[in-house]
C-alpha cells in the first residue's frame, strides 16, 4: 500500500455485517484510511449520497456492500442500489474522474470477509488510481470504461 | 466418577450389559419382561486384561469418539482406563476380521486369549419388578452448531471438545491448543445458550447446567494457561444451583473473566481470524477478534427418544424429554417405569445423583415384598493370619494415574527409590491403579510376594482409600494394611511446573508412607443391629414424601412436625406453572400420611434431643409439653424453609406493596380482585442474591412468570414490568418466560448497584428505575409493586443442627456430605436431608430429594447391620484419668464416661466415632490413640520425612561421587 492510499468509504447495510471498523484496523486488517456507514437497506442510497461521500466526506472511492441480488432482505433494495452505483459511475466519468472509484459489491449475509474483501479491492484499485486530484481534465480512458460499465 | 464407576462394577447384585438396547417391554410393574438386544463385544469381558495390546497392533484408525473425534484410535480400544466393564471391545463397523473376515492380527497377539470372533448378537429376554430409564441427554445438531460457523472454522469447538482439551489425559494432555496450528490461544470467547433457548431450533428449553460449566471450563483453563483473555457472553446467568452464584463470583474475581451479556448470532472470520459481533445493552454494536470460540451448547433430548418412548410405552413432553409432573417427578406415565437424569429434564450431576438415589427408592417401593429374595452377598475369605506373624513385607505400587501423575513425576525412579528402602520387598508402577484390571494385578502381586503391607503411591485416600482396601479384603488380607501416599493431589497437581523437585518430593512421600506401613497393625470391623424405624423431622412436602416411600417400602416410619397443620409451605401456593394443583399434591400427601398403617404421626412436636449413633438413634420428642423417647435407626431432616420478609421498598408501610405469595393468595379470589389494578411491577430478587442472603432462591422467577401469565389470564389489559437481574427460568419453565414476553409483560434488567426505589406519590406509589436500555431513568406509576423475596431457611436448622451434630452453610442450610456424590447425606452417618432444609428448590426437585432422601435411608434398614469403620479412637483405659476432656470435645457425641470399679474412665462409642481424631490429640496422658493413625505411626513418619532431608543431601553428593566415578571409568 502506498503512504497515501487516499480514503475509501464503504457504504453496508445492517444485514450484510455489523461489523466495526476499529477491530479490523486494530488487527491490522484494514488501514485507517477505510470508513464504513451502516444503513437501514442499500436501497436507501441515492446519487446524490454516494457523490457526496466523494465531495464532502473525501473520499477517493466508494464500494457499496449490499444483500445478494436475489436474496436482499428488502427484496429489491440491493438492486437499486446497484443501479444508482452504475448512474454515479457515469457521473463520475462525465465529471473526468475514473468510475472504477465506485463499485457495488454484493455479499453474503452476515459475512465480513467480503467486505474486507471488497475495501481492499478498493484501496488496490486506490494504488493505481492514486487520490482524486481536483483538476479540469478530460481522461479518455474514464469516460471509455464509463461506457463499459 | 471413578469410585461409582468401580462400586458399579464391583457389585454383585449388579449386571451390566453393554452394547445392549431395549427391544420390548411386557408386562406390568413387578412383573416385566424386557426383551434386550445385545451386540458382540468380541472381546470376552472375563479374559481381557485390559492390556491394550490388540489397540497397538490393529491396522485400522478409527475417530476416537470418547475425545470427541479430536483424536484416532483403532478398532479395538476402551473408550477410557477406568471405563466399566474394564474390558476392551472392537468397533465392529471399522474391524477388517469382521466385516472381510481378513486380518485377525488382534486375536493373534492377545496373549489372554481374550478376542473372539465367534460371539454373536444375543436376544435376552429379562425377568425384572421395575425399569429405570437413564439415556441421558443427546447432541446439538451439527446444523446448529454450523450456525456458529463450526465444522467451518477449526477454532470453534464445543464445550465438550473443549472440555477433553483441559483434560490431563485428553488428545492434548490437558494443553488448550487451537486445532488450526496447534498453538495456545490468547483470547477465548465462551458463547452461551449454543441449541438451548433457542425456538429456531426446536429447542425452546434452558439446558440449566451451561452457564455454570462454562465458567468451570474457563477457569480449567485459567488456571493452566494464567495469561489467557477469556470472554463470556450471555443472556441470564442462570447458575442457580447450591453454592453456584458465590463460585461464579469468586471465579470472576480471581481469573477476571469479561462477562458481556449479549447473544453473538454468529461467528465470522476475517484473513484467518475468529471475529464476534455482537450489541451491546444501550444498542450500540462491538466487534472483536478472538484466538478460539467455544460454543457452550446445551442438553438436547437423546436421539433415540422416540424409540424409546414408543418401547418402553410412555410418553414424551413436546421437546421430546421423558413427561413427567410435578408431584411425581420421578414416575412416567407407565407405572412400574421411573426416569432419572437428563432425560427427565436438563440438568447438572448432583440433580442427576438425587433422581438416580430417588427412582431407587420408588423401584424398592414396588419390589419392597419381594426384598432380598434375589440378592447376593459378598462374603470374603478369611484372614491368612500368617501374614501377620511374618515380619513387614511391603509392596510400593507407584501410579501413573495416566499423565495425571506420570506427567509430571519421574514415577518409575520413584519405584526405584521406593525398592531401596528397608522392609521393601516389591515395588512397582502401574498406569491407573483404581482400574480393575490393575486392582487384579495388585492382589496376584500381593499373594505371590506375600506382601503383607502395601503402599499405593497414587491420590487421596479420601476418595480411593475403600477401593484397595476392598482388594485387601477379597484375597483375606486385613483392611488396615494400606497406606496411600497421594502423589497427586499434593504433589503432580500442585508442583506440575518443577517435575524434578516434585519427583523428589514424591520419593519423600512414598518414604514416609512406607515408615507409617511398617507398623500398621490389623484393624477389625465391629457390627452393629439397625432398629427399623426412621425419624422424619418436618411434614412439609419433602418430609411427608420422604416418610410415605420410607413407609410404602416396608419400615415404621415416625413423622414429626412442627405445627399443628401438615404440608409446610406448600400450603401457601395457590397453583403451580403447568397447571397442576399444588392444593390436590399436599392433599394427597397429607391422606397418605394419615391413613398409612406404617407412619406414626406427631404434630405440634419438637426435636429436643438424639443421641446414640447410625442404627440406633434414641430421640427425645417434644410433643405438646409432653415429652416422648423414639428408637430409630435413621434420621431424615426435612425442616422446610420460609419465605424471606422483606425490610425495604415500603413493604409493610404501604399496602400496594405485597409478595408474591401474598399475591397468589389475592388471586385465588379471581377477577375481583383486580378492580382498579392496571399498572403491576414486580421486583426480582428481594432478599436473595445480596448482602442479606447472598444466594440464589431458585424459585422466585418461576413465580413470577407464574403470577405474571395468572394476571393476563385474569385480566388481558394489565400492564406488568418485571425488574429481575437475571430470569433463571431455568429447564422447560424457560418456555413460561417466553409465553409470558408474548403476552406483553415487559422485563426490565437491573444491576445491584442500581436496585429500583419504590416510592410514595400522593397517595399512590410508584417505582424509579433506571432502564438500560435506553440509558434512562424511569418512573412506572404502580397500583401494585410485588416484590419475589427469597427463601430463607428455617429459624430451627441452627438448633437442629447442634442437636444432630451436623454443621450448616453460611447461609443457614444443611451441608451435605459431597455436594455431586452423596447430596442427601450429612456429616453424620445415618443422617440423611431433603427439601429446602437442603437449599431452595422447587417442589419437583423437593420430591426428588426426599425420594432420594428415603433411598439412602432404607439401606441401614434393609441390611438390618452397619458395619463400623476401625479407624476410630481406641481408650486405654489403665492410662485414662477419667478428666473427662475428651467427652467435651468430641463433636459428634461418641465417648461416654463408664464407671469401671470406682472411678470415671472414658469409653468410644465406636459406631458414632468418625475418627476425627480430636479425642486422642487433646488427651493429657495419651490415653487414647486412632486405629490406622497412632502416634507412633505418625511419629515414624515425620521422622521419615526430617531424617531423610539430610540423608538425601548426603546421598546426592554420593550420587555425584558415583557419577565422578562413572565418568572417569567411561574415559578410561
Amino acid at each position: 500500500m502506498s503512504d497515501r492510499p487516499g480514503k475509501v468509504i464503504g457504504f453496508c447495510c445492517n444485514y450484510t455485517t455489523q461489523v466495526t471498523e476499529e477491530p479490523l484496523k486494530e488487527a491490522g486488517i484494514l488501514p485507517e484510511s477505510v470508513e464504513f456507514k451502516r444503513l437501514s437497506c442499500t436501497g436507501k442510497l441515492e446519487v446524490s449520497s454516494l457523490l457526496a461521500a466523494f465531495s464532502r466526506h473525501g473520499a477517493d472511492a466508494v464500494f457499496v456492500a449490499g444483500c445478494p441480488e436475489e436474496e436482499c432482505h428488502n427484496f429489491s433494495g440491493s438492486r437499486r442500489a446497484s443501479k444508482r452505483v452504475k448512474y454515479t459511475k457515469q457521473i463520475l466519468s462525465e465529471l473526468g474522474i475514473e468510475p472504477e472509484r465506485i463499485e457495488m459489491f454484493f455479499v453474503p449475509r452476515q459475512e465480513t470477509e467480503p467486505v474486507v474483501k471488497a475495501a481492499k479491492e478498493m484501496l488496490s484499485r486506490l494504488e493505481k488510481l492514486g487520490p482524486i486530484i481536483k483538476k479540469d481534465s478530460n481522461n479518455k480512458e474514464g469516460n471509455d470504461s464509463g461506457k463499459a460499465a | 466418577m471413578a469410585p461409582k464407576l468401580v462400586e458399579a462394577g464391583r457389585s454383585p447384585n449388579i449386571e451390566i450389559l453393554t452394547n445392549a438396547r431395549l427391544e420390548a417391554l411386557e408386562g406390568k410393574p413387578g412383573n416385566f419382561v424386557a426383551k434386550v438386544y445385545q451386540e458382540p463385544r468380541y472381546i470376552d469381558e472375563d479374559k481381557c486384561t485390559a492390556c491394550g495390546t490388540c489397540t497397538m497392533y490393529c491396522p485400522v484408525p478409527v475417530v476416537d469418539l470418547y475425545n470427541e473425534r479430536l483424536n484416532v484410535t483403532r478398532a479395538p480400544h476402551i473408550d477410557y482406563a477406568q471405563a466399566i466393564p474394564s474390558c476392551f471391545y472392537i468397533d465392529a463397523k471399522a474391524c477388517l476380521r469382521v466385516n472381510h473376515e481378513v486380518c485377525n492380527l488382534c486375536a493373534q497377539t492377545c496373549i489372554a486369549g481374550a478376542i473372539d470372533f465367534t460371539q454373536k448378537p444375543k436376544h435376552l429376554e429379562l425377568e425384572i419388578g421395575a425399569v429405570v430409564l437413564s439415556p441421558g441427554f443427546g447432541r446439538i445438531s451439527h446444523e446448529v452448531l454450523e450456525r456458529f460457523g463450526y465444522g467451518r472454522y477449526p477454532d470453534v469447538l464445543t464445550s465438550m471438545e473443549f472440555e477433553r482439551l483441559t483434560c490431563a489425559s485428553g488428545p492434548s494432555e490437558g494443553h488448550i491448543i487451537r486445532l488450526s496450528d496447534h498453538k495456545p490461544p490468547k483470547k477465548i470467547a465462551f458463547l452461551q445458550c449454543i441449541g438451548s433457548r433457542d425456538e429456531t431450533c426446536g429447542n425452546g428449553y434452558c439446558s440449566s447446567v451451561c452457564c455454570m460449566y462454562a465458567f468451570k471450563e474457563a477457569s480449567v483453563a485459567k488456571e493452566h494457561e494464567p495469561d489467557l483473555d477469556i470472554a463470556l457472553f450471555f443472556m441470564d446467568i442462570r447458575t442457580q444451583g447450591k453454592g453456584f452464584d458465590l463460585s461464579r463470583e469468586q471465579a470472576t474475581k480471581k481469573y477476571g473473566f469479561r462477562v458481556i451479556r449479549a447473544r453473538v448470532p454468529k461467528v465470522d472470520q476475517v484473513e484467518g481470524k475468529l471475529l464476534l459481533t455482537w450489541t451491546e445493552e444501550d444498542g450500540t454494536p462491538k466487534s472483536e477478534f478472538f484466538d478460539m470460540v467455544v460454543l457452550s451448547i446445551g442438553l438436547e433430548s437423546p436421539e433415540d427418544a422416540k424409540e424409546i418412548a414408543e418401547i418402553a410405552g410412555i410418553e414424551l413432553n413436546k421437546f421430546n424429554f421423558c413427561k413427567t409432573s410435578i408431584a411425581s417427578p420421578l414416575n412416567t406415565t407407565r407405572d412400574g417405569i421411573f426416569v432419572a437424569g437428563a432425560f427427565q429434564g436438563p440438568k447438572d450431576i448432583p440433580e442427576s445423583v438425587t433422581q438416580a438415589s430417588g427412582v431407587a427408592a420408588l423401584a424398592s417401593e414396588v419390589l419392597g415384598d419381594s426384598r432380598g429374595t434375589k440378592t447376593i452377598t459378598i462374603t470374603y475369605p478369611e484372614e491368612n493370619q500368617e501374614l501377620l506373624k511374618l515380619p513387614p513385607r511391603i509392596g510400593v505400587f507407584v501410579c501413573h494415574c495416566g499423565v495425571n501423575i506420570a506427567g509430571v513425576i519421574d514415577v518409575k525412579s520413584v519405584a526405584e527409590y521406593a525398592a531401596t528402602l528397608p522392609d521393601v520387598v516389591l515395588s512397582e508402577t502401574t498406569l491407573y491403579s483404581c482400574s480393575q484390571d490393575a486392582l487384579r494385578t495388585i492382589a496376584e502381586k500381593i499373594k505371590e510376594n506375600q506382601l503383607n503391607r502395601v503402599v499405593i503411591a497414587a491420590c487421596s485416600p479420601r476418595t480411593h482409600e475403600p477401593l484397595f482396601k476392598e482388594t485387601l479384603r477379597s484375597i483375606g488380607v486385613n483392611a488396615a494394611f494400606i497406606e496411600m501416599a497421594n502423589i497427586r493431589d499434593q504433589c503432580a497437581w500442585v508442583h506440575s511446573k518443577e517435575p524434578e523437585a516434585a519427583t523428589e518430593k514424591a520419593k519423600d512421600l512414598v518414604r514416609m508412607a512406607v515408615s507409617k506401613a511398617r507398623l500398621l497393625e490389623p484393624l477389625y470391623e465391629t457390627e452393629v443391629d439397625v432398629t427399623p424405624r426412621a425419624l422424619v423431622i418436618g411434614g412439609g412436602v419433602s418430609g411427608m414424601s420422604a416418610a410415605i416411600s420410607i413407609a410404602d417400602q416396608g419400615y415404621e416410619c415416625i413423622l414429626i412436625e412442627k405445627t399443628d397443620t401438615l404440608g409446610g409451605i406448600a400450603n401457601k401456593l395457590s397453583f403451580t406453572l403447568t397447571g397442576e394443583d399444588p392444593k390436590k399434591i399436599v392433599k394427597e400427601l397429607v391422606n397418605r400420611v394419615k391413613k398409612h398403617p406404617k407412619i406414626t404421626l406427631y404434630t405440634n412436636a419438637t426435636l429436643k434431643n438424639l443421641s446414640g449413633y447410625i442404627g440406633n438413634f434414641i430421640s427425645t420428642i417434644d410433643h405438646a409439653g409432653e415429652e416422648i423417647q423414639v428408637e430409630h435407626g435413621v434420621t431424615i431432616i426435612a425442616t422446610g424453609g420460609r419465605p424471606y420478609e422483606p425490610k425495604d421498598y415500603l413493604y409493610g408501610q404501604s399496602n400496594r406493596v405485597i409478595t408474591q405469595l401474598e399475591l397468589e393468595e389475592k388471586l385465588k379470589k379471581g377477577k375481583s380482585s383486580l378492580k382498579n389494578i392496571n399498572t403491576v411491577v414486580m421486583i426480582q430478587c428481594v432478599g436473595s442474591r445480596g448482602d442479606d442472603q447472598n444466594y440464589c432462591s431458585k424459585v422466585c422467577c418461576m413465580q413470577a412468570v407464574k403470577n405474571a401469565l395468572k394476571l393476563k389470564e385474569l385480566k388481558p389489559s394489565i400492564k406488568i414490568y418485571v425488574f429481575y437481574r437475571d430470569m433463571r427460568t431455568y429447564g422447560f419453565s424457560e418456555a413460561f418466560y417466553r409465553e409470558a414476553r408474548e403476552k406483553g409483560v415487559i422485563f426490565l434488567r437491573y444491576e445491584p448497584d442500581r436496585r429500583p426505589e419504590v416510592i410514595k406519590s400522593g397517595r399512590g406509589i410508584k417505582v424509579k428505575a433506571f432502564d438500560r436500555i435506553s440509558q434512562m431513568d424511569i418512573e412506572i406509576p404502580a397500583s401494585l409493586v410485588v416484590l419475589s423475596v427469597g427463601i430463607s431457611p428455617s429459624e430451627d436448622n441452627d438448633k437442629i443442627s447442634k442437636i444432630v451434630k451436623t454443621p450448616i452453610t453460611q447461609d443457614g442450610f444443611f451441608l451435605e456430605a459431597h455436594a455431586k456424590l452423596r447430596p442427601v447425606e450429612v456429616a453424620v452417618d445415618g443422617v440423611f436431608i431433603c427439601g429446602l432444609s437442603h437449599g431452595p428448590k422447587g417442589i419437583d426437585e423437593c420430591i426428588a430429594q426426599a425420594k432420594a432422601a428415603a433411598s439412602k435411608a432404607v439401606i441401614p434398614l434393609s441390611k438390618g447391620k452397619v458395619s463400623v469403620e476401625p479407624i476410630v479412637s481406641r481408650i486405654d483405659k489403665d492410662k485414662c484419668i477419667g478428666c473427662g476432656i475428651c467427652v467435651s470435645l468430641c463433636p459428634y457425641n461418641a465417648i461416654q464416661m463408664v464407671k469401671v470399679g470406682k472411678r470415671r474412665k472414658a469409653e468410644t462409642i465406636s459406631a458414632s466415632c468418625k475418627g476425627c481424631g480430636i479425642c486422642a490429640s487433646h488427651c493429657p496422658v495419651l490415653a487414647i490413640s486412632m486405629g490406622g493413625f497412632t502416634d507412633e505411626q505418625i511419629f515414624s513418619q515425620i521422622h521419615a520425612f526430617a531424617e531423610s532431608y539430610l540423608g538425601t543431601q548426603q546421598k546426592d553428593s554420593q550420587e555425584k561421587k558415583q557419577e565422578q566415578e562413572g565418568e572417569q571409568e567411561n574415559k578410561e
